[in-house]
């Protein structure tokens, strides 16, 4: 089995990487890269707690992805929400409203709540639903997940609201 | 779990993907989206010598409007693309849908309409991890003469829970094949065959390339019921495709899907429709005779008692709502 070395953007920094073809997104994110606030869990691509954000803002299930066919492209973890101290509004959003219980599955989640929201403006309840779907807490539920996600949409409104006028 | 060690293969043109598939032979697996393959590959249910992606093939990804009104759909596109072209909800609403009822959106991120057509089938004996099956005898799916489910079945009946399989069929589409030395086309209602191992009609070093769906006349509709709305593999799914008004039906398509190796088109029930139209009593007989036209069907996540009401249940509300479309 031969390595392969392949450029990965990690949070906007460059890695070149010599990984194995059976490596997934996940092994090497963090055992080469060291960034483990993506966690391991099911590994079998159920459970969701393993998202990632392609370049498309796209959620990525990193333990069914191969490290390989990353080769040259980008991706965002949970360590590459905060920007100069500022929590993201989907993690401020989390902390306000509690949405967590025992913490594991939050990277993954606020990973897929981001996805949403950075294509979907206004989701509706269903579309909150249908994304939240492949992310699973395993302490209670959505509950307490949904009211921070439909706060952190109605943040990212009006941030793109005053970013346009500021622009305009 | 951690995939089996393998050399990884990605080829940039179609035709050097078909020749390393012709030259590695058995040694050979393949992987678009990676959801259904890594998946049995960390199973250890497939072990490929070497793994060859398709995710690099361009001419896998487009999707063409053809000019009769229907669409060549690349095998390479993935299911959340499909699920937001408008081409796909104006023109085919229920394969639509039946592609939105795949697993997740992070799924569907990956999975692609290809992968999902030929998705491997799936059975609680065998879909364990290799720890479990280390501790048991081997079946027909890992080279065995024997089914542990059916104790008496002379070949395997694992389930094919592709959501897009049935529709596709009811609507005739065709599935594009190819390999190093030509392409083919079969029609989807002639692509599944009754054998869990060797669930489709591909010959070694043939993969599928395109699926062609022709302007369809007919209403159609695709019903899935599952432990979950998200996430999970269909109990029973249920497409039909009826051509003619609610008195009198022309012709009439009815494919269950998740009930055996292959989706199980119902003859009778077509038959009694086609006789009586789409009244109560018609829609209520098609339903009874969809319970024996299943088959074996203990091989299941769900009892087999219970998948026949599911199908029967299944079959009646989804014609209901068909009839008023």
């Amino acid at each position: 089995m031969r390595k392969k070395l392949i450029t990965l953007t990690v949070n906007g920094d460059e890695h070149e990487l010599a990984v194995s073809p059976n490596e997934t997104l996940l092994d090497v994110l963090r055992n080469e890269v060291g960034l483990t606030g993506t966690k391991r869990g099911c590994t079998a691509g159920s459970c969701g707690v393993c998202t990632v954000n392609g370049e498309r803002g796209q959620a990525v299930l990193s333990c069914i992805s191969l490290a390989v066919e990353w080769d040259g492209r980008s991706i965002t973890t949970i360590e590459g929400l905060e920007e100069g101290g500022e929590l993201h509004p989907v993690q401020q959003a989390f902390l306000e409203y509690g949405a967590v219980q025992c913490g594991f599955c939050i990277p993954g989640l606020i990973m897929t709540a981001k996805a949403l929201l950075d294509t979907t403006i206004e989701p509706s309840e269903n579309e909150i639903s249908e994304a939240l779907a492949g992310a699973i807490c395993r302490c209670t539920g959505h509950i307490k997940v949904k009211e921070a996600v439909r706060q952190a949409a109605k943040t990212m409104r009006e941030q793109r609201i005053q970013d346009g006028s500021r622009e305009g | 779990m951690q995939l089996p060690p393998f050399e990884y293969v990605k080829p940039q043109t179609l035709a050097e993907g078909l020749d390393l598939l012709a030259e590695h032979g058995d040694k050979a697996g393949i992987m678009s989206g990676g959801t259904d393959m890594l998946m049995n590959m960390k199973f250890r249910l497939e072990m490929p010598e070497y793994l060859v992606s398709l995710s690099g093939l361009d001419e896998l990804k487009q999707i063409e409007p053809l000019p009769n009104g229907g669409l060549r759909i690349g095998a390479g596109c993935t299911l959340t693309e499909l699920a937001q072209h408008p081409l796909l909800s104006e023109r085919f609403p229920a394969l639509r849908d039946s592609i939105q009822s795949v697993a997740s959106l992070h799924v569907r991120n990956f999975g692609t309409l290809g992968g999902n057509v030929c998705l491997d089938t799936r059975c609680w004996y065998t879909n364990q991890s290799e720890n479990w099956r280390d501790t048991r005898e081997g079946c027909f799916k890992t080279d065995c003469d024997f089914c542990h489910v059916i104790k008496t079945a002379e070949k395997c009946h694992a389930l094919n829970s592709s959501d897009t399989a049935p529709i596709l069929m009811v609507m005739e589409a065709s599935v594009v094949i190819a390999s190093a030395v030509g392409e083919r086309e079969v029609n989807m209602l002639d692509f599944y065959q009754n054998d869990g191992v060797e669930h489709t009609v591909l010959k070694p070093g043939e993969i599928v390339i395109a699926i062609i769906v022709h302007p369809v006349t007919a209403r159609t509709i695709y019903a899935k019921l599952a432990q979950r709305e998200g996430l999970d593999f269909a109990s029973g799914s249920f497409a039909a495709a009826i051509n003619g008004s609610n008195d009198k039906v022309k012709e009439a398509r009815l494919v269950m899907g998740s009930v055996g190796p292959e989706p199980k088109r119902l003859a009778d029930s077509e038959r009694i429709l086609i006789e009586s139209g789409l009244t109560d009593d018609a829609i209520e007989t098609a339903a009874q005779s969809a319970r024996p036209a299943l088959g074996e069907v203990t091989n299941l996540y769900t009892p087999s008692g219970y998948k026949r009401r599911l199908v029967r249940t299944m079959v009646r509300e989804a014609l209901q709502e068909l009839r008023a479309q």
